[in-house]
């Protein structure tokens, strides 16, 4: 069986050359499987909460022909049937709270949608309700999350609701201290493969006001360039520590490169104090990366913040 | 929890053979775009049927079997002929000579391919090819013999070509 040309091609067979995304489109096949996997575990749970739900508050079916195949579940703010529901609702601080929350939640075939809606109060010292902060917050989210169900419906209408789909949107309060409430929603949205989209809405509670980035940082600090400068930093880092990190820096197409921050760039406060800055997936990075977060030292931010924002 | 066991094992071996399953895909499409697409769903498939293996030791065989199904079912939907480029052509055969005798699988059915890919590239035991192939090991042998002397006389007809 020993022939000179079957040895060469076992040569060239051994030669072929391994390109070096190769072991990122791995990776990319595994996240794909994992995050499918952990959607379908939710559903799972889901599809058991929603039985209890149609149960203790029946099932309004919107009109019309394509319409009638989605069954949805509106929470209602009151009546003791949603006490236990309440139970889990965080309480928060004397300032803002999530007072109560509606749910969405639609699923058609393989299509689904959970959104949960939390509708805040923002109160004064006195105890009495910030009518405008109120009124301005719960706007804000209700047009966050107006939008995703638009875009799940239209979704659902342009695949006839046979597509695969599953859209989940959850809230929790990540920040509750004297000076600053924030919430934050995480959005998964699963299609072909999976995206996560994060949104952080945050009160001044000294202010009751809404405020974005821009709004813990003194008004004449420029706290844009040595943050973005500092993100760059650690993303160098992180690539050059471990080759399967990858953020668009340097990468021979400048506009898709990361340049800087923004004044309404996603962020939070972590329980050191620091500024975390958070980017979605694509944002910054390939997809497999994820949504990923910068935690941003002390040192840079010193000075810069209005005082009881960070840690500083 | 058994599942979760398993799938744990697969990414193991997925991790351990990548290289080998990019070659194995490589020698049925011959370009790295779609060889890179192949791998990585067949990856995908892998890890989402991982409670399908049989047992452990299977692992290795039947992720052999995914890469070769999902090569076969990429080209099936893609119906793309395979670009020949630069086989035989003189002058430039510095340039495409690590690929010249690949092409040369192409006379080679999907089933044959993939016993010369395993037994002669990979030095995979006959046993463990009949199981990736479902086959009793003697029709195994059949096919690796029939295949390896289509081989030759394509090998040799190609060098003919090349001098005449």
């Amino acid at each position: 069986m020993k022939d000179k040309r079957l040895e060469e091609m076992k040569q060239d067979y051994e030669t072929i050359r391994i390109p070096k995304e190769l072991r990122q489109r791995v990776e990319m096949g595994i996240r794909k499987a994992k995050d499918e996997e952990r959607k379908e575990k939710i559903m799972e749970k889901n599809s058991g909460k929603r039985r209890s739900k149609i149960r203790v508050y029946g099932v309004r079916v919107a009109g019309g022909a394509a319409a009638a195949l989605l069954a949805i579940t509106i929470m209602a703010n009151s009546g003791a049937a949603i006490a236990h529901a309440m139970e889990k609702i965080p309480l928060i601080g004397s300032i803002a709270k999530v007072v109560t929350f509606r749910e969405f939640e639609s699923s058609t075939n393989n299509m689904e949608a959970n959104i949960k809606i939390p509708e805040i109060s923002v109160e004064n010292e006195d105890g009495t309700v910030n009518e405008e902060s109120t009124e301005k917050i719960n706007k804000s989210i209700e047009e966050y999350t107006d939008e995703i169900i638009a875009q799940y419906e239209k979704d659902v209408e342009a695949a006839d609701g046979e597509g695969n789909m599953s859209v989940d949107l959850d809230y929790r309060v990540i920040t509750d201290n004297d000076r600053l409430f924030s919430i934050r929603f995480d959005q998964l949205l699963v299609m072909a493969s999976g995206t996560q989209l994060v949104k952080i809405y945050h009160i001044d509670k000294q202010t009751g006001e809404m405020i974005d980035l821009a709004g813990i940082f003194r008004e004449d600090a420029d706290f844009i360039t040595p943050i973005s400068d500092n993100i760059k930093e650690q993303m160098k880092e992180q690539m050059a520590a471990d080759e399967m990190v990858s953020y668009w820096l340097d990468s021979g197409t400048p506009e898709w490169d990361f340049q800087s921050i923004r004044e309404d760039s996603t962020f939070y406060v972590n329980d050191k104090g620091n500024l975390v800055i958070v980017f979605d997936e694509y944002e910054v990075a390939p997809g497999y990366m994820g949504s990923v977060e910068f935690e941003i030292p002390g040192e840079v931010t010193e000075g810069l913040a209005l005082e009881g924002f960070l840690g500083n | 929890m058994k599942k979760e066991i398993l799938q744990k094992k697969v990414e193991e071996q997925v991790l351990d053979s990548y290289e080998a399953m990019y070659r194995l895909a490589y020698t049925y499409v011959r370009n790295e775009e779609d060889a890179l697409d192949i791998v990585q769903e067949s990856v995908y498939r892998a890890m989402k049927g991982a409670a399908g293996v049989k047992g452990e030791e299977y692992i290795k065989t039947w992720l052999w079997r995914i890469v070769m199904n999902t090569a076969v079912d990429f080209i099936r939907k893609n119906q793309r002929e395979i670009s020949v480029d630069g086989f035989c052509e003189t002058g430039r055969e510095d340039v495409y000579r690590d690929f010249d005798t690949l092409e040369a699988l192409k006379i080679l059915d999907e089933r044959e391919r993939a016993v010369v890919v395993l037994r002669f590239f990979e030095e995979q035991k006959l046993t463990e090819i009949a199981e990736t192939l479902c086959e009793n090991v003697n029709t195994v042998k059949t096919i690796l013999y029939r295949s390896l002397k289509k081989l030759k006389m394509e090998l040799t007809e190609g060098e003919m070509l090349c001098e005449g």
